[in-house]
Formats: C-alpha cells, sequence, structure tokens
C-alpha cells in the first residue's frame, strides 16, 4: 500500500519534471526539471528493490552527466536562449513524437508477460555482480562490458582529439589575442 | 496499528535522531575552527562575545557562535535585483537538505539485535542499510554540486558565476579521484555497504584501513579537503581574486544555509573517512561482543577517562584564572569570576563522573537475554549503553578528523586553479589507479578472491 503511495508520487515528479523539460522556456530550468525527473526515476528503482541500481542512477545520470549539461548551458551565452518561446512547431512535434513512442512503449510493455516480482531483490550490487561476473560457469557478459569499457574509452579519447584541434601547434598566448 | 508500536519499529524510529548529529557538532566545529586557527597563528582568538550574566558569561569564545546565529538570522535577506529568484532561493537549501541525508548512510553503532513480537530483529546503526552503501554518499555528494553551481548562476554576478564554474569543476574533478582511492578499501572489504567494512576492519587497530590502504587513506583525505571546498584547494572563494566565490551575492540566513551545509559536509566527510579508513565504531582492542558482555567494567573505564579529561579541564581553567588575576586587565575581577565559576562547574562534573564510573563498574553486570547457538541477543538497555560508546568512539575519531582539517586549513597557503587540477588529474588519479591495481593483484594473490 505504502509503496503504491510513493509510486505514485515519485510518478507524478517525474511525469511533471518530463512536462517541464518540454516546455521550460530556459534551458537551465528544463535541464534542472531533467534532474528531478531522474531522481524521481530513481526513487521508483529503489522502490523495486534495486538499490544499487537507484544509487548509479543519482550518481552517475543526475550526478554527473546533469551536472556537465547545466556546467554548458552556464558557459554559453543564455540571453537569447531565454526567449525561446514555450511552445512552438518543433516542441509540439516532439511532443506527439515522444507520446507516440510513449504509447508504442507501454503497449509492448503491456502485451509482455512479467515473471519477476516486484519485492523480490534484483538490483542490488550482490545480484549485478553475479550476472556481470559469474564465478562459475560461461557467460558473454564479462566481455560485453569489456567491449562498452572500450566503447566509453573511444569516445573519450575521440572528444580529447575533437578539442585539442591544432595537436602540432604549441599553444601561445598571441593565439589568443 | 497496535503492531506498528514494537520494539524494533520504535528503535529504527529513534535512529533518525542520528540525522541531526552533523548539524548538533557545528558550533563546536565553528568554535574549534576559530581557536584551531588563534592556536596556530599564536594569538588568543575570539573571546569578547558574552551572555550578560554574572558580569560576562564568555564560554572562552564559543558565545560567539550565538551571535553569529542572531545576526545572520536577523539580518536583511537582500536579493540582487537581477536574480535569477527562483533558483536563488532554492541553491542554498540543497547543501543543507544534503547534510541532512548523509549521515543515515554512516553506521554510528554496530547492529543489534532487538525482540519484536516475532522473534528478534536485526538492526543496524544506519537509518539507510543498503548494500549500495558508501555508493549513496558519493551520489548525494554529487547533488550537492547543484547547491554551488545554481547559487552561482542564480546570483547573475560574474564573479559568483567565476567561483561557481571553480567549484563545481573541482569537484566534479576529485570525486574521481576519491571515489577510485576508497575502491581498495571496497575491494578488500568486498562489500559497499558501511557497516560491512567496518564489521571487516574489526576493532584491532592496527589492521584498520589507513593500515592495509595508506595509499588510499592519504589519497581519500586530500580528495575530501577538495570535496569539502576547504584550503588548501578554496579557489572556488578566492578572495583575493573572485571576492568570495559562488555565495558573493548571498547575505543573512541564505548564506547561513551555505555556511552550515559546508561545515556539516564537513563532519560527514570526517565521519566518512573514520568509517573507512580508523574502523568506524570500533572501540580499539574491544570487540562489540566483549563490550555488552562486559558493559560495567567498559562503561565504568569510558566514564572514568570521561571524568579524568572533564577534571584535566577544570584544572586548566584554574590556572588560566590564576595568570589572569595577576594581569592587569580591567576585567580581571569579572574574568576570575567567570573562570571560577566554569571550573566549580568541571569539578562537580569531574567528580559526579567519577562517582558513577565506580558504581557502574562495579554494579553493572549484564547476562544474555537469549542465547541462540552462534547467536546472543542481548537486552535492549545493553545494546543502547553499547552503542552510546561506540557512538562516542565515533565522534571522537571523526573529531580527530575535523581537527586534521582545520589544522590543514591554517598550515598550507592556496593553490592556484591549474595546480589544482593538474594535481587531480595527473597525480591523484594515476597513484590512485595505481593503488587499485595493486591491492587488486595483492587480494587476489594472498587472499585467493573469489
Amino acid at each position: 500500500m505504502i509503496a503504491q503511495v510513493y509510486f505514485g508520487l515519485f510518478a507524478l515528479v517525474a511525469v511533471l519534471c518530463g512536462a517541464t523539460l518540454v516546455f521550460a522556456r530556459h534551458p537551465l530550468n528544463g535541464a534542472m526539471a531533467l534532474v528531478g525527473a531522474m531522481v524521481s526515476l530513481s526513487g521508483i528503482y529503489a522502490l523495486i528493490q534495486s538499490p544499487f541500481l537507484a544509487t548509479l542512477q543519482v550518481l552517475v545520470y543526475a550526478g554527473a552527466i546533469m551536472m556537465l549539461v547545466v556546467f554548458v548551458i552556464m558557459v554559453l551565452n543564455t540571453a537569447k536562449d531565454s526567449k525561446t518561446p514555450g511552445i512552438d512547431l518543433v516542441g509540439i512535434l516532439m511532443s506527439v513524437v515522444a507520446f507516440a513512442f510513449g504509447l508504442v512503449f507501454t503497449g509492448v510493455l503491456a502485451r509482455t508477460p512479467v515473471e519477476a516480482r516486484a519485492d523480490s531483490p534484483r538490483g542490488t550490487v550482490q545480484a549485478i555482480a553475479d550476472t556481470l561476473f559469474p564465478v562459475h560457469g560461461q557467460s558473454a557478459w564479462p566481455l560485453l562490458f569489456l567491449a562498452v569499457g572500450l566503447v566509453l574509452l573511444t569516445a573519450i579519447v575521440g572528444a580529447v582529439l575533437l578539442s585539442k584541434r591544432r595537436l602540432e601547434s604549441p599553444i601561445s598566448v598571441e593565439d589568443h589575442a | 496499528m497496535t503492531d506498528l508500536l514494537t520494539l524494533p519499529f520504535l528503535v529504527t524510529c529513534a535512529k533518525f535522531g542520528l540525522a541531526f548529529i552533523p548539524l548538533m557538532l557545528l558550533p563546536f566545529l565553528i568554535w574549534g575552527e576559530r581557536k584551531g586557527a588563534s592556536l596556530i597563528q599564536d594569538r588568543i582568538g575570539p573571546n569578547r562575545a558574552a551572555i550578560p550574566l554574572m558580569g560576562g558569561l564568555r564560554m572562552f569564545g564559543f558565545i560567539h557562535n550565538m551571535s553569529d546565529g542572531i545576526k545572520l538570522f536577523f539580518k536583511e535577506s537582500f536579493v540582487p535585483a537581477h536574480a535569477h529568484k527562483f533558483w536563488y532561493f532554492l541553491a542554498p537549501m540543497i547543501p543543507i537538505i544534503i547534510a541532512m541525508l548523509a549521515p543515515s548512510v554512516i553506521p554510528w553503532f554496530a547492529p543489534m539485535t532487538v525482540q519484536g513480537p516475532s522473534g528478534w530483529v536485526s538492526i543496524s546503526g544506519q537509518n539507510l542499510d543498503a548494500d549500495a552503501g558508501v555508493l549513496v554518499l558519493f551520489a548525494l555528494s554529487g547533488l550537492s554540486v547543484y547547491g554551488v553551481v545554481l547559487g552561482s548562476w542564480a546570483s547573475n554576478s560574474k564573479y559568483a558565476l567565476l567561483g561557481g564554474m571553480r567549484a563545481s569543476a573541482m569537484m566534479v574533478s576529485y570525486e574521481v579521484s576519491m571515489g577510485l582511492s576508497a575502491a581498495g578499501i571496497f575491494l578488500l572489504a568486498g562489500s559497499f555497504g558501511l557497516t560491512q567494512i567496518v564489521e571487516w576492519q574489526g576493532s584491532n587497530p592496527f589492521l584498520w584501513g589507513w593500515a592495509l590502504q595508506p595509499v588510499g587513506f592519504v589519497l581519500f583525505l586530500v580528495s575530501l579537503f577538495a570535496e569539502t571546498g576547504r584550503p588548501p584547494f578554496d579557489v572556488a572563494e578566492g578572495e583575493s581574486e573572485i571576492v568570495a566565490g559562488y555565495f558573493v551575492e548571498y547575505s543573512a540566513v541564505r548564506f547561513a544555509l551555505y555556511y552550515m551545509g559546508e561545515y556539516a559536509h564537513i563532519v560527514i566527510a570526517s565521519a566518512l573517512v573514520s568509517t573507512l579508513f580508523l574502523g568506524g565504531y570500533q572501540v580499539p582492542f574491544l570487540p562489540t561482543e566483549t563490550i555488552r558482555a562486559n558493559l560495567g567494567v567498559v562503561g565504568g573505564g569510558v566514564l572514568a577517562l570521561l571524568g579524568l579529561g572533564v577534571g584535566a579541564i577544570s584544572l586548566k581553567i584554574r590556572r588560566w584564572a590564576r595568570i589572569y588575576t595577576t594581569l592587569k586587565a580591567s576585567d580581571a575581577a569579572d574574568r576570575a569570576r567567570e573562570y571560577g565559576f566554569l571550573a566549580t562547574v568541571s569539578s562537580v562534573k569531574a567528580v559526579v563522573l567519577l562517582v558513577s564510573a565506580l558504581a557502574v563498574g562495579f554494579l553493572v553486570r549484564t547476562t544474555p537475554a537469549e542465547v541462540a547457538g552462534d547467536l546472543v541477543h542481548w537486552p535492549l538497555w545493553v545494546n543502547a549503553a553499547t552503542a552510546l560508546v561506540q557512538l562516542g568512539v565515533l565522534l571522537v575519531k571523526t573529531a580527530i578528523i575535523c581537527w586534521v582539517f582545520i589544522w590543514v586549513r591554517w598550515t598550507l597557503p592556496r593553490f592556484r586553479y591549474d595546480q589544482i587540477m593538474s594535481l587531480g588529474w595527473k597525480v591523484m588519479l594515476n597513484v590512485a589507479l595505481v593503488n587499485l591495481l595493486i591491492t587488486a593483484l595483492v587480494a587476489k594473490l594472498l587472499v585467493g578472491g573469489r
């Protein structure tokens, strides 16, 4: 009973934050709404017995990634952005697309038989570690995990290369003057 | 409703009081900071603010906290005209919310068993007993950056924005080395849960985290200096360059919220270091079960130590009073009266503590409520008293680390911003990675691992 009340609260906050993200006039308000949506999502994860997933959601998405987004918004000149109309053609189109996507997604989810019980622990540290790195028996997960790590590393190296366009030329004060 | 009001439920509710520990320690920390600064800089420090009783009770500068509070609460809460109102009002609340939430994952005492209507229930010393444990704390610390960033941005001031940028860049950078330097401990303990980590460290001080992970300990402490924005990493406030950093546009009680959040962060960081590397709630050489079985002796010993400490303070105050009367100060009579009063109070306290130490030591005997195989269940009062002893020990460890924070602040000069960044990314991150690699290899080779 109390879990359903909490679920309702988290879901309401997540949906409200999502709507704010779409209709916010200022990008920073949108970004902070997304942070709110992520934190409420992590609350829902915690409700379905996945504390590790909930923590990582806050740690990685709300704490690190959205931090960078907010950082970028702060650095950019936001004087122009704050004049963006709340509802324009792109916004309406994207809302329709998002709504249609949500409908399809919900439809597929509703047809899928769910075997796991909501109150059986699944997203704990132990469960995820046993799945990713099984001690006994064969599993493709460790390899996949390493592959994902390599992909991320490649992305980071690429980002560093892109941001340092002139690697061969020494950075001099005259360049900036 | 009646089965809600069981003993385990009530104990769990009582544990929520633990959330206030950092906030309750704030006055002591701020007082310690001021007096520590004066000690290191060889001056007397704050001692003017007084309660107008008996010719002025100064309590060695402790009253300055009160006058600070009164000043900050009754000042005009000025809002700059160009501030973004919503975020300007919201931002200072974030650090204080985090400061109330963060202590929930720190185990303040050993897990205890409490008799419920359907058998014995285990209750751990933390409010949030998730197996993600310390990661929750890291996540909350990541969220607390928003207080800085939003406050600086909403002030709509260039100095504030520069301070906020510096603070957030520094916090985000040092979070990486903070996590990696603590990873060695997680690897050895085999858990993220802080109770499990403390239980793994045991009660031998030479097998605690600092001895097994010395490099990790130093790196973690340095990362926490940066995380809390303390000198030598306080470029975010850099008053010589950018006035006061991210809270330059904040005044009165909103400034006080930032200030309290910052100091609460220090308390929580110190408690975390104590938990990860200094054995947490473990009393040196006294495992939890030993304390419970010999509660009279241990409790008597603790009370006797406290009594001796208070007695020493009383003697020290008497000595100061003697020095003061030889000075030709205009308020020598007032001070002599105050010091005499404080010394008498401390002496009485010391005598009471010593007598109660004798009483507890000779009279208190504990017997288990129930023995079920290896598990020994103790009555609630035994568990509560043990928890109190362990809480006190953890607070002493926290106070020591807090003193290290103060000591470092008043000893080292401020780094330059680029020095901080290169230290974080080029030195500490690499050392932490190598430390983790060596720990993993040694743990795998020696212990075998799983």
